[in-house]
């Protein structure tokens, strides 16, 4: 549907065709739910119950490269979760009436993206059955937290990420919960029951949850920027040629922001598509997404110059090392096919055509997040064995289990995503009423 | 049980209108829903700035202080030298001080709105399905028949599609 023959839905319009997203699943929904649940399965519980066996050896990870693609993963998957929660964030206190549609699911995106970065540090820290050690705090068990080390900062910044991020999301969601607990009988109705905590939307309510909403929004802002500036710390605060940038904080969050609107508009492509959602997430969504989109990866490229510039300029020989690595080296063709998805696919986006055609755009979007996956691999692969010294020299390339996990990642992100859109409206029900036509007599 | 009218409206003015009137008419205790948010129906039964803002920023402040004193209890229960630095060292500090300020503040925000909206509320109350699609409903407790009679005169004249009375938990 196009934006010229958009006929706007009524308030009740609205109900009846968010809630079907819920009440209504045919046997498309449950293929692709059991297909994804069982991708999860097989290629990451399955792997990392062979690593759990034999032992983290089973990854390529050696003495010079003693990060490889789970830290990747974690990034990336972090990174892909600070559009949903921030972005949400920033246009509501600006106002921005666009956001109404499709906030709701880039939320869901942070929350679940979330929930797969934590898998990979479980999958990490090898022996699994020791973590339990680590709590609490301050610790008995003789694992004393270095509160002077950037991964204790990220322990505390992912953690109130999760929380901030789940409160929010679920707190935006309560009038929709009691949408659902109207429209629906039995246990369902008992459980949304809970759920809304007896919603009745009155003024005091409405009144309450719009001041406590805008504290969550502005707490979460800056929140989301210090997660992944923390996260950048894990390496710059390290000395190694190629992580040790002052860069990394901006560069971080910046690709952060650029691979989580991307993912946004996969989603939305997908959700508009297989849910029917075609009134409520329109061309105009796509337009301001594919902008914002523009200018991210117009920062992206810039600060991506910034850093080779820097390397060079700095005329140092493990910099130069570290460059001549990562830009003509093993791992060169990624880093080029790195900079073709983020950097100059993206300018295409300048066209509205292209901007406005769900179909290019969601190319567009897959085709981001794959470099941005690259950019978190290159980072990780390219500098660790790369230090100093030659006979510190080593050489990464990911195992088959690490492979697996990487692919089960995202099947476990689609089967939380799947679940979620069963238990929540993925579009805010009353939000999108208050983009329509008040219900007045002069309306 | 207790009773309560529940009026029902299709418009905003004429819902607004009939709030208007009865505050007007000495009924303060009207509980006012509608299906989105709507100011002016806050202004009306008197909501400006919520309380929710003290929760917030008593729990910004207390995590400010918890976190501070976590790293702080930490490094001094266990000391650990690293390179000459500072055992309390305040710019690593700060970035926990930082986290945790903002955890508490936003748990303290969901206990304020707990708190001050008095939800959950499970018990039965003046409520019709459709205010959360596309009606307007005023629910007032009346004191006597009297004034039952006079609130759903009210109500009727402002516009309402229906009245009705109902029993709801005290």
């Amino acid at each position: 549907m196009t934006d010229t023959n958009y006929q706007e839905p009524g308030y009740a319009d609205v109900n009846r065709d968010i809630l079907q997203t819920l009440l209504v699943t045919g046997p498309k929904y449950w293929i692709t739910f059991g297909i994804s649940a069982s991708v999860a399965l097989i290629c990451f519980f399955g792997p990392w119950a062979y690593q759990l066996y034999v032992g983290v050896g089973a990854a390529g990870m050696n003495r010079s490269a003693m990060w490889g693609t789970y830290l990747s993963n974690f990034i990336f998957w972090i990174g892909l979760s600070h559009s949903g929660t921030l972005l949400s964030a920033v246009l509501h206190i600006t106002h921005s009436g666009w956001r109404k549609a499709i906030y709701r699911s880039a939320e869901a995106m942070t929350l679940f993206s979330l929930m797969t970065a934590a898998c990979f540090v479980m999958v990490h820290v090898g022996r699994l059955w020791f973590v339990h050690w680590t709590a609490p705090i301050p610790n008995p068990m003789e694992l004393w937290p270095n509160f002077r080390s950037p991964l204790m900062f990220d322990v505390m910044a992912v953690t109130t990420y999760l929380t901030a991020s789940s409160i929010f999301i679920y707190m935006g969601s309560v009038p929709d919960y009691a949408a659902v607990r109207d429209a629906s009988t039995g246990l369902r109705r008992r459980l949304y029951t809970i759920f809304s905590f007896g919603w009745r939307g009155t003024a005091k309510e409405w009144h309450t949850l719009s001041w406590a909403y805008m504290f969550f929004a502005v707490f979460v802002i800056p929140l989301a920027v210090s997660v992944h500036s923390i996260v950048s710390w894990d390496f710059a605060l390290s000395i190694v040629p190629g992580l040790h940038q002052t860069i990394f904080a901006p560069y971080f969050v910046c690709g952060a922001i650029y691979s989580g609107t991307a993912g946004i508009v996969s989603v939305m492509f997908l959700l508009r598509k297989y849910m029917q959602l075609e009134r409520y997430i329109r061309e105009i969504h796509l337009d301001n997404l594919g902008k914002l989109l523009i200018v991210l990866s117009l920062i992206w490229t810039y600060i991506n110059i910034v850093e080779v510039f820097t390397g060079w300029y700095s005329g140092t020989s493990f910099e130069y090392e570290f460059l001549k690595f990562r830009l003509f080296g093993f791992y060169a063709p990624l880093y080029w096919e790195m900079i073709l998805f983020c950097a100059v696919v993206p300018l295409f986006m300048l066209h509205k055509k292209i901007r406005t055609s769900w179909k290019w755009m969601f190319i567009i979007s897959i085709l981001i997040n794959i470099g941005m996956f690259t950019e978190r691999f290159i980072i990780v692969a390219t500098s660790l064995p790369r230090k100093f010294l030659p006979d510190a020299f080593g050489f990464y390339f990911p195992s088959f289990v690490e492979i697996m996990i990487s692919i089960g990642s995202f099947a476990i992100f689609t089967t939380l995503f799947l679940i979620f859109i069963k238990w929540t409206p993925c579009v805010s029900i009353y939000e999108v009423k208050e983009t329509l036509k008040p219900l007045r007599r002069d309306a | 049980m207790a009773k309560s009218i529940l009026g029902i409206f299709q418009y905003e003015e004429d819902f607004l209108n009939a709030a208007k009137s009865l505050k007007a008419s000495g009924f303060n205790d009207i509980t006012l829903m509608s299906p989105i948010r709507l100011e002016e129906a806050e202004e009306i039964v008197g909501l400006y700035k919520s309380n929710v803002r003290y929760f917030s920023l008593t729990g910004a402040i207390t995590g400010a202080i918890t976190g501070f004193s976590l790293a702080v209890v930490c490094a001094l229960v266990f000391i650990l030298p690293t390179g000459g630095r500072a055992i309390i060292a305040f710019p690593p500090f700060l970035v926990i001080t930082y986290e945790v300020t903002i955890l508490f503040g936003v748990l303290a925000t969901l206990l304020g709105f707990h708190f001050v909206s008095g939800l959950p509320a499970w018990r039965d109350k003046a409520y019709k399905v459709d205010t959360n699609i596309d009606r307007f409903s005023i629910a007032v407790d009346p004191g006597s028949d009297t004034d039952s009679t006079k609130i759903e005169q009210t109500l009727r004249d402002a516009g309402a599609e229906e009245v009705k009375q109902l029993e709801v938990a005290a």
